[in-house]
């Protein structure tokens, strides 16, 4: 079993495994980095330390949308870097069996440019895994997918509360 | 304070120290071999050699690290032979020597990261045995016998059993003390280091032996540190260093004091006589030296940046408080007498981390003689200047830099021995790095050759792009990602490989400068000028259609007003770019870019009354913002990540309100603009 951290976009879910992310915030705004790729919000700073935002709405092929207070940023680490994700809500983890982990239909990995590589059932939920690498590759931005998942391809899980 | 913390200290110190003595035999043995293929012996050096080796092997003894000691022995043996024998080792020898340092450095290497040293290679065992067994009667041991347990003198090095028979035969008296740390003698101020220290006083230290006690009230840490000492004090004065009873004093006597004949160990005394060993803690101490991790310093500093920060939101504050009409007097002196503090301390912690050039150059000579055997090149290195610093975290980026130039020289630049004498030039080539601080800010390091120099027809054809006629050109098409690769190097005239990233590093990380002067046939030289600390530099804040930034004003020529009706617009050739001004400056014709058009912000609520005017390669060109905020100490932090690299912004900075602004390089951004690209990456 792994704890993940589950967070939404545009309401859909998706799971990080907690290893990989240092903290959660609540998000009040990124300074914009001119020549940034569009994706980027730009950086913030994180106790003390100066991170890119990457908005994952834009990253994943959807329009982007003004932040709420539901708004939070997952600090990521990959490979040392530091990385954070700006998501329309965040406010559960859950443990996940691997065992109980299904490969991304090939459709869904096509549409979403490798971004999902892999899903979860819990229940009646179904959790995306994100491909963490494939999001932050810098060179990501030259081959944005299309809008992920659109209601034809996915069964859109019930929200919870 | 108990035993193992005692230990856990010693192995850092250790680490340290046995990495110093390490890279100070390479270049002893480095010079030793230079003197000898000019046909001369430096005695100095050799004996240097010895005494490194000689300290390493004691301070392994003392943390246990035998495959060091093991190594260290042999080779300080050998060396010795040498010694009295007052000639040099062989070339030959010298190379099995260097593999000895390289093996040790290794296995010091192996302990910083926490893992064990690995066994001496029995390969590099036999080679050293055979040396020793060359060096003949030379290497052979004297066995004086001493009044003390066999296991003890089996601990001591040759040269301490010298040491101890001479001194009493020179009538010292040979002392045997023990010192057990606890908390209790913490609490009096009695560590092994204090005893150190106080026993130098009255005695001459041969060898601190540490030793595993059971665990028991008297030695909670379980270790006990056995002192061989040599003195002309009374035992009370000893007792009273260690703090231990007189009794358990015990005498060393030496049972070969008539056989000792002056001049049996010839030189000894006379190199030696300071380098005491695994004493080289004490004596760092005695200097009043403190080495310190350099994490350490980086929290120190990332205290202070907050401190900063914190004070320009107080100023905020106060500045606040006298716009609603409250008299601030007080509380601004305060301020000020704050700002000025926080600049002092600033100061204090910028030196703190600066570390000596030297430490840069002195690996060079090591990296040249590896180059020179797979090259078949013959290089003579001159270094020039190592006593300029520079803060510690300049120093490692610069090291790559210094690493590529030397490599390329060596490597393509200085010619084959046959060719340089074909074209009348010494055999030797000269490879010349000097360096000097050129302000209180900034290091200029050169680093010159006498090799071929670059034919830049032959670099331009290369690139597929047309000839440069200036140096700076020459060195723009040098730096083109993606140029590099021998065969351009061989076969022009040696450059390319890896100069974008010594541009990188310089020009885009550090921030300096790079220029390049070479001429066909004679030679060719690289200047870096680089900034002596990086992090907190003076900037002006400024306002650019509504967003805020910095930029460092040692980057500034100069700030001015825009008049819209002196403003002269260019046809614009080619569709795209940002729209171009040109504003005549003292009578010289300066361009003019809006900041609010190039990084594509909203340029309507961009209202361009100032121009921030800096020079790149010696144009000045100007970019209009909107207004100034004012001059402050700003800290830089980097913003590394791929996402949000972007030319023009060097980092970003907190100006007391919590958000990040972003630090801008003009200077970049002016280049950049230079080279025909509007914009760094296009924003959707």
């Amino acid at each position: 079993m792994t704890l993940h951290v589950v967070f939404a976009i545009a309401d859909v879910e998706y799971a990080l495994p907690v290893a990989s992310v240092l903290q959660m915030e609540s998000f009040t705004g990124a300074t914009a980095v001119p020549g940034a790729p569009a994706y980027v919000l730009g950086i913030v700073t994180v106790r003390g330390r100066v991170l890119p935002v990457v908005d994952l709405r834009r990253r994943v092929g959807l329009p982007p949308s003004a932040p709420t207070p539901d708004t939070r940023i997952i600090v990521t680490e990959l490979e040392g870097r530091v990385v954070a994700l700006c998501v329309d809500r965040a406010r559960e983890v859950i443990d996940l069996d691997a065992a109980a982990r299904q490969p991304a239909p090939d459709l869904v990995n096509e549409r979403s440019a490798g971004l999902v590589h892999g899903m979860h059932a819990v229940g009646k939920r179904l959790l995306l895994l994100l491909d963490l690498p494939r999001v932050l590759s810098e060179h990501a931005h030259d081959h944005e997918p299309r809008a992920l998942l659109d209601d034809e391809t996915h069964h859109r899980p019930a929200l919870p509360g | 304070m108990t035993g193992s913390t005692d230990l856990k200290e010693f192995l850092a110190a250790y680490l340290v120290e046995a990495e110093e003595h390490v890279s100070s035999a390479n270049a002893r043995l480095l010079a030793l071999e230079a003197a000898e293929r000019s046909g001369t012996h430096d005695p100095k050096a050799l004996r240097d050699i010895f005494r490194s080796l000689h300290t390493l092997k004691g301070l392994s003894a003392m943390v246990g690290v035998e495959p060091i000691v093991g190594i260290a022995h042999r080779m300080e043996a050998f060396v010795r032979g040498f010694d009295r024998a007052g000639t040099a080792p062989s070339l030959q020898a010298t190379d099995v020597l260097l593999k000895g340092l390289q093996a040790i450095a290794q296995r010091v290497a192996a302990l910083a990261r926490g893992e064990a040293a690995a066994p001496p290679p029995p390969e590099l065992l036999a080679e050293l045995d055979a040396l020793d067994a060359k060096a003949g009667p030379l290497a052979e041991r004297s066995g004086p016998d001493l009044d003390l347990e066999p296991e003890l003198v089996a601990k001591l090095v040759p040269f301490e059993v010298e040491q101890l028979v001479r001194g009493i035969a020179g009538g010292q008296r040979g002392v045997l003390a023990e010192f057990v740390p606890s908390p209790a003698r913490a609490a009096e101020g009695l560590s092994i280091n204090t005893v150190r220290e106080r026993l130098a006083a009255v005695a001459e230290i041969v060898r601190v032996l540490p030793r595993a006690l059971p665990l028991s009230p008297e030695s909670p840490g379980g270790l006990s540190f056995q002192l061989i000492l040599l003195t002309q004090a009374a035992d009370e004065q000893i007792a009273a260093a260690v703090g231990v009873p007189v009794a358990s004093l015990r005498p060393i006597r030496s049972g070969a004091v008539a056989d000792v004949p002056a001049g049996a160990f010839p030189d000894a005394s006379v190199p030696f006589d300071d380098g005491d060993g695994a004493d080289g803690f004490a004596a760092g101490v005695r200097r009043g030296i403190v080495r310190v991790d350099v994490n350490r310093l980086d929290e120190a500093m990332e205290g202070l940046a907050t401190l900063i920060v914190t004070r320009f939101r107080l100023a905020r504050a106060v500045a606040d408080l006298a716009a609603r009409g409250v008299n601030t007097r007080e509380l601004a002196d305060v301020v000020a007498d704050n700002a000025r503090q926080l600049r002092t301390l600033r100061a204090a912690i910028v030196r703190v981390r600066m570390v000596p050039v030297s430490d840069l150059l002195d690996r060079v000579p090591l990296l040249v003689r590896g180059l020179q055997r797979t090259t078949h090149r013959s290089v003579r290195v001159e270094l020039e200047g190592g006593d300029a610093e520079l803060d510690k975290s300049v120093s490692e980026r610069l090291f790559p830099v210094i690493v590529h130039l030397v490599r390329n020289a060596v490597d393509h630049a200085i010619e084959t021995p046959d060719e340089r004498a074909r074209r009348g030039k010494p055999e030797e080539g000269l490879l010349r790095i000097s360096c000097r601080a050129r302000s209180n800010t900034r290091l200029e390091l050169t680093v010159s050759d006498d090799g071929r120099g670059i034919d830049s027809q032959a670099v331009a054809r290369k690139a597929g792009r047309p000839v440069p006629d200036t140096a700076a050109g020459l060195l723009a098409l040098l730096c083109i990602p993606g140029l590099s690769t021998r065969d351009v190097a061989t076969t022009t005239s040696g450059r390319g490989m890896g100069m974008e990233i010594v541009k990188r590093i310089v020009v885009d990380e550090l921030g300096g400068e790079l220029e390049l002067e070479t001429h066909v046939g004679t030679g060719t030289r690289f200047t870096l000028r680089v900034p002596l600390t990086i992090s907190i530099v003076d900037a002006f804040a400024f306002e650019c259609a509504g967003q805020r930034f910095v930029v460092p004003v040692s980057t500034v020529d100069e700030i001015v007003e825009v008049d819209r009706s002196e403003l002269v617009q260019v046809p614009a050739h080619h569709g795209g770019g940002p729209e171009l001004d040109v504003i005549l400056r003292r009578g010289q014709a300066v361009p003019v870019v809006k900041l609010a058009s190039i990084f594509r912000l909203d340029a309507a609520a961009s209202a361009a009354g100032k121009a921030i005017i800096v020079r790149r390669a010696g144009a000045p060109i100007a970019f209009a913002v909107d207004r100034m905020l004012g001059q402050q100490e700003v800290v830089i932090r980097p913003m590394n990540d791929t996402l949000v690299r972007a030319p023009g912004v060097s980092g970003a900075t907190d100006l007391g309100d919590g958000r990040p602004t972003l630090v801008l390089d003009l200077v970049a951004l002016g280049t950049t603009l230079n080279a025909g690209a509007p914009a760094p990456r296009v924003v959707a």
